[in-house]
């Protein structure tokens, strides 16, 4: 924030607050709490929730949904939802903002891959050859195939995500 | 250290005094931070509250004015302190600001540097509230002195060895850096609640509460020392969290209060009280169980005892009888017809007949005309001390006269200048409601709204609207309703001809009620028509109800009692 003018985009936000997760957005004071017990601020350089929550309250997060943005280095541990003291629920603001990534088609490669790895076998790691040999190795049974189909069904794009 | 304490053999007394006023000054209660397990209260030693700190650093305390920290009585050198405890959250404790946190760290910060110069505090906040006279002063000395102010509530207190000393993972939000803070103790600045036992003098006296649970003064400005029941005052934090000065300025009013009571020896009261006629009475007791100041004395089979200078005149007994037995002072039946009978007259169709309570809704009508703002002609006020006198009788009593429109209006909620006497209202209308649908007159006609002294715009737009809904009444739905009314007094078989003869222009539309709902009941807004489903139990206090459509907001909402999705 170098501009110490800052005009709140209150069209922007109203868009956001519709998005499942993101509704109560403009209760936050910005207090600090989220950051405090947050991994992610500790080991990412400019990831800060309460700057996240910040950003959207002014309605001002473009670069949050673009390409390279820093909101995946999220780790969904849901600390700042316990600690928020105006249930702003900031990790769900996150997740609201990933979901509008992911329907620009604006989310990494790296998302991209998991979730068709997801959609494919049903499983969110790559399952290699000698993932079954290391479980023999262990004493585990080897790993089930997974019917996906239903999945599919599930996973179908409705109306709203569907590609034009 | 020998601690010495001393015995004394204290044992309750009931004593029986004849007084002429009571001012309650009960005290307020303290938050406990336990449930926040991310501070760790209770589960680490040298993690204390304010109160605890105040008792470690008093002379009087039980280290005899030796600041050492619980788990090793050694003398802390890094101490922290951390705001809004239970204050500010959703989460945990309170809502609210409880006022006297921020100045009472600020004043222990100052105590800890003049006492011992070496040690370190730190305070960690999300606002400093120093607004009183001086106070600013003090958290500028406090600054002054070295104390470090970090802008941001910590995430977690951890311990980093088995013998006590802590760690706070906090973001400066003034800099956007996480920092960590190695501290000896840790000061929770916890908020305050009411006292547990507040409702026990609640019920004695008859006070109420605002909604942060508090006692509620009878006007926020203009009796703050009050309590809505009269003779009754408040002194400090029973009313709201406050401060010595704020206390002791509250108490000196308070007694300033009683004693104008006392000195007088005899008290004038308004001469709007009612007035119960033995003759008619039928000893039911309806009229005790509504009167909100317990003025009606009545046990079973007895008759009812009025203690006139409890009554405060909202005229809520004189609409439960059934009997007419209760007259109201200055506020009769005879003399409220007479109004309504006048009132339609002349073209009753061009008529728009409201009921307005004194205090809110009629000074919101005169609030709009000083304001000048525009609204229909067609109304016509009739002006009632509170809005729980508007007997069932009286709007029926209208609708047979031949009104098209009928408003019933009164204070908000919090508003009520008789404790709650407006809860009956709501409860009258909703009786109303139910019986016009059954008589197959449209309930629409029939519409309740709060309005405030300051809510002339409010009132202005509620009669534009409803003169709208007026224009829309026919004249045969109106001929019907009178004839419906009529038949509706008859009794046996003679009523059922009559209903049978009449034959209905206009029923009231059906609502169509959602579909799988668990026990949840039907709300209907009046104005709108808007369908909602929602908690409703007629056992429990009643919230203030409004249409949740952003361009209705309506007070008129309907309850269906019957369970939804039968």
């Amino acid at each position: 924030m170098k501009d110490p003018k800052v005009e709140v985009n209150f069209e922007k936000r109203k868009e956001l607050e519709k998005v499942l997760g993101a509704d109560q957005v403009s209760y936050c004071y910005q207090c600090g709490a989220c950051v405090g017990d947050c991994p992610s601020a500790r080991f990412f350089e400019g990831f800060n929730p309460r700057e996240i929550m910040l950003k959207s309250l002014i309605g001002d997060f473009d670069d949050l949904i673009s390409k390279d943005s820093i909101i995946w280095k999220c780790s969904n541990c849901y600390n700042c939802y316990e600690r928020c003291p105006q249930d702003v629920r900031p990790v769900e603001v996150i997740i609201a903002l990933k979901n509008i990534a992911s329907q620009n088609e604006t989310s990494p490669k790296e998302i991209l891959d998991v979730t068709r790895r997801i959609i494919e076998t049903g499983y969110s790691v790559p399952i290699v050859s000698t993932s079954n040999r290391i479980r023999e190795e262990l004493g585990l049974p080897p790993l089930k195939k997974i019917d996906v189909s239903e999945l599919k069904e599930i996973l179908k794009p409705d109306k709203k995500t569907e590609k034009k | 250290m020998i601690w010495k304490p001393a015995w004394v053999i204290i044992q309750d007394k009931f004593v029986k005094l004849e007084v002429g006023a009571i001012i309650v000054a009960t005290g307020m209660g303290v938050y406990d931070p336990t449930e926040i397990e991310e501070y760790g209260y209770g589960k680490y030693e040298n993690v204390i509250t304010s109160m605890e700190f105040e008792r470690l650093i008093c002379a009087g305390g039980p280290t005899e004015g030796h600041f050492v920290r619980p788990s090793d009585q050694q003398r802390p050198k890094r101490i922290g302190f951390i705001q809004c405890v239970g204050s500010r959250s959703k989460k945990y404790g309170s809502e609210y600001c409880s006022n006297i946190c921020c100045m009472n760290t600020v004043k222990d910060t100052l105590l800890l540097r003049d006492h011992y110069p070496d040690t370190e505090n730190y305070v960690f906040y999300m606002d400093i509230r120093a607004f009183g006279k001086g106070f600013e002063d003090m958290y500028m000395r406090s600054k002054a002195e070295g104390v470090k102010y970090i802008r941001g509530i910590p995430g977690e207190i951890l311990s980093i060895n088995g013998n006590g000393d802590l760690k706070v993972e906090v973001e400066n939000t003034l800099t956007g850096q996480l920092e960590d803070y190695d501290l000896d103790m840790v000061v929770l600045s916890v908020g305050v609640k009411p006292q547990d036992d507040s409702p026990t003098i609640r019920k004695l006296l008859t006070l109420s509460k605002t909604s942060d649970g508090f006692m509620m003064e009878a006007h926020p400005k203009l009796k703050p020392v009050d309590a809505p029941t009269r003779g009754v005052f408040f002194a400090g934090c029973v009313e709201s969290p406050k401060d010595i000065k704020d206390s002791v300025t509250q108490a000196g009013a308070a007694a300033a209060h009683a004693q104008i009571l006392l000195n007088a020896g005899k008290v004038k009261i308004e001469a709007i009280t009612s007035r119960i006629d033995m003759d008619l009475c039928t000893k039911c007791g309806q009229c005790s169980d509504v009167c909100p100041y317990g003025a009606i004395k009545w046990t079973k089979g007895e008759l009812p005892e009025l203690i006139e200078a409890a009554c405060a005149g909202c005229g809520s007994c004189g609409a439960e009888c059934k009997f007419d037995a209760i007259t109201m002072r200055h506020f009769s039946d005879h003399q409220l017809l007479a109004q309504i009978d006048s009132i339609l007259e002349n073209e009753p169709m061009k008529k728009l007949l409201t009921f307005a309570c004194n205090w809110c809704s009629y000074a919101g009508g005169d609030f709009a005309g000083i304001s000048r703002l525009q609204y229909p002609v067609h109304s016509r006020l009739i002006r009632t001390m509170c809005s729980a006198r508007i007997q069932e009788d009286f709007v029926i009593h209208a609708f047979e006269k031949g009104a098209p429109m009928v408003l019933v209006s009164g204070c908000h909620f919090a508003d009520c200048h008789y404790i709650n006497a407006n809860r009956q209202t709501v409860r009258r209308v909703l009786r109303l409601w139910d019986k016009l649908d059954k008589l197959q007159i449209r309930p629409e006609r029939l519409q309740l709204e709060w309005i405030s002294a300051a809510e002339g715009q409010k009132f202005a737009s509620v009669m534009r609207k409803l003169d709208g809904k007026r224009k829309d009444v026919t004249q045969e739905e109106v001929d019907y309703s009178i004839q419906a009314l009529k038949a509706s007094k008859l009794k046996g078989d003679a009523r059922k001809a009559a209903m049978e003869q009449l034959k209905c222009p206009r029923p009231p539309e059906p609502i169509s009620i959602p579909p799988s709902t668990n026990g949840e009941s039907v709300f209907q807004c009046m104005s709108c028509g808007h369908t909602y489903t929602g908690h409703y139990d007629a056992k429990e206090e009643l919230v203030e109800w409004s249409c949740p459509k952003s361009e209705c907001k309506s007070n008129s909402i309907r309850v269906h009692r019957k369970k939804a999705g039968k």
